[in-house]
């Protein structure tokens, strides 16, 4: 038989083993990530908890509550909004395996869109995963994609008009800040937005705080992007980071951008509603080669070079802004909107213990805040 | 939806593979190789 005849056969049993071995690989990302939640957790409750429909969905994702022996506020943290920007998430995570609540209640989800962190954002070349070393080993964490998978959520629209009327282009349909209040009986990632509104209601949360990062070009950044009923809030917490050393600007919501946590948390549930960002060059434009590397020690030449042509919105040298640094500020900023809101509202206070120090952070390194792996 | 998706997906896979068969040059069978992974990969809602 000649090559040429052969040749089909060859090619398709080759297929098949790539598709073996690829597929693998992606399908390794619908495996959850480990969290090890400290001993002030008091309760591990689901979304659909909130919105039974969601139970079974990718959109389903972990609530860690950390209840108080004190009558206080209810404060509801949000990572993983975006998965492609993990302070966010690690943020989350590093408060769900620290804090006790003294006072009030705390709530955090750290993945809040599950579904996109079962995949990748496509022709970015970004990788699947990043590790984190703790002092026990190294942990492994899922850089999803910046949407809800579209094996999840499929077609896009050409244009999505949201819940808030909106229009945007098709792809934000999967975007969950996009997607506020949402719908129950919408998209997926319309149903997670309508679930966490949910459980905004139902808990009785006084302060929400969505955790993000963007772009060093983006003019956004190392900023609380306020609801106006928490304008004093903001400002106040502003005053404190400054006074530590954090530079945070303060960006107002506006009032005709629909579908983001800051302004329909605020509008829907009338919470203090804010947004807090950190730079992410691994999350940018001009980057160089995606790695694993970049998303941890926050590296790159391009954007060195990009500072020094006055290009960005925030300092960036050869040191980079590593993943150690971007969680520090979003822990400095949690604690300093936790102390503001017992000066506005004692009332609704939150007290929260161990949370870990931005400085420890910094100098002992973020995996000296991560239980180590089994 | 789904059902669409995967008849659409289906279609072209079939497609792509019969090329790959009736095809006598090897570097075109190879690309039509390449293309078929992404469609089986598809078709079983992988990626």
């Amino acid at each position: 038989m000649s090559i040429r005849r052969t040749s089909p056969f060859i090619l398709s049993a080759l297929t098949l083993v790539v598709c073996f071995f690829s597929g693998r690989e992606f399908l390794a990302m619908r495996a959850a990530d480990e969290i090890r939640p400290g001993p002030g957790l008091t309760a591990a409750r689901r979304l659909s908890d909130y919105f039974p429909p969601l139970k079974g969905t990718p959109g389903d994702t972990p609530v860690y509550v950390f209840q108080g022996p004190a009558a206080g506020g209810s404060v509801l943290v949000v990572g993983g909004t975006h998965p492609n920007e993990p302070a966010g998430t690690i943020a989350a995570v590093v408060l769900a395996e620290n804090i006790r609540t003294a006072k009030g209640k705390v709530l955090i989800i750290p993945w809040a869109n599950a579904s996109g962190f079962t995949h990748s954002d496509p022709q970015e070349a970004s990788p699947q995963r990043y590790e984190i070393s703790t002092p026990g080993g190294r942990r492994s964490f899922r850089l999803g994609a910046r949407v809800t998978n579209p094996v999840h959520q499929w077609p896009d629209p050409t244009i999505y008009v949201n819940p808030g009327g909106q229009k945007l282009a098709g792809i934000e349909s999967r975007n969950l800040n996009r997607a506020y209040p949402g719908k129950p009986d919408g998209s997926l990632t319309e149903r997670v937005a309508f679930a966490i509104m949910a459980l905004i209601k139902a808990e009785g949360v006084v302060l929400g705080i969505d955790l993000h990062e963007s772009a060093p070009e983006y003019p956004v950044i190392n900023a609380i992007v306020f609801h106006e009923n928490g304008a004093d809030l903001a400002a106040t917490a502003q005053m404190s980071l400054q006074a530590e050393g954090y530079d945070f600007r303060l960006e107002a919501s506006p009032p005709n951008l629909r579908g983001l946590s800051h302004r329909e948390w605020g509008d829907a549930a009338g919470i203090m509603a804010v947004l807090l960002e950190t730079a992410n060059a691994s999350h940018g434009r001009l980057k160089g080669r995606p790695s694993a590397a970049l998303v941890v020690d926050g590296q790159d030449k391009f954007y060195e070079k990009a500072a020094k042509l006055g290009r960005l919105f925030v300092p960036f040298g050869p040191a980079g802004i590593p993943l150690d640094e971007r969680v520090a500020r979003h822990l400095a900023g949690v604690s300093a909107l936790l102390e503001a809101l017992a000066e506005i509202a004692p009332a609704k206070a939150v007290s929260v213990e161990n949370i870990p120090a931005a400085p420890a952070v910094l100098t002992q390194g973020l995996g000296a805040f991560l239980r180590p792996p089994d | 939806m789904r059902l669409v998706y995967h008849l659409i997906v289906l279609a072209l896979a079939a497609h792509t593979a019969w090329y790959l068969f009736r095809e006598k040059d090897f570097w075109k069978q190879a690309g039509a190789a390449l293309v078929l992974i992404l469609f089986l990969l598809r078709l079983v809602l992988v990626k």
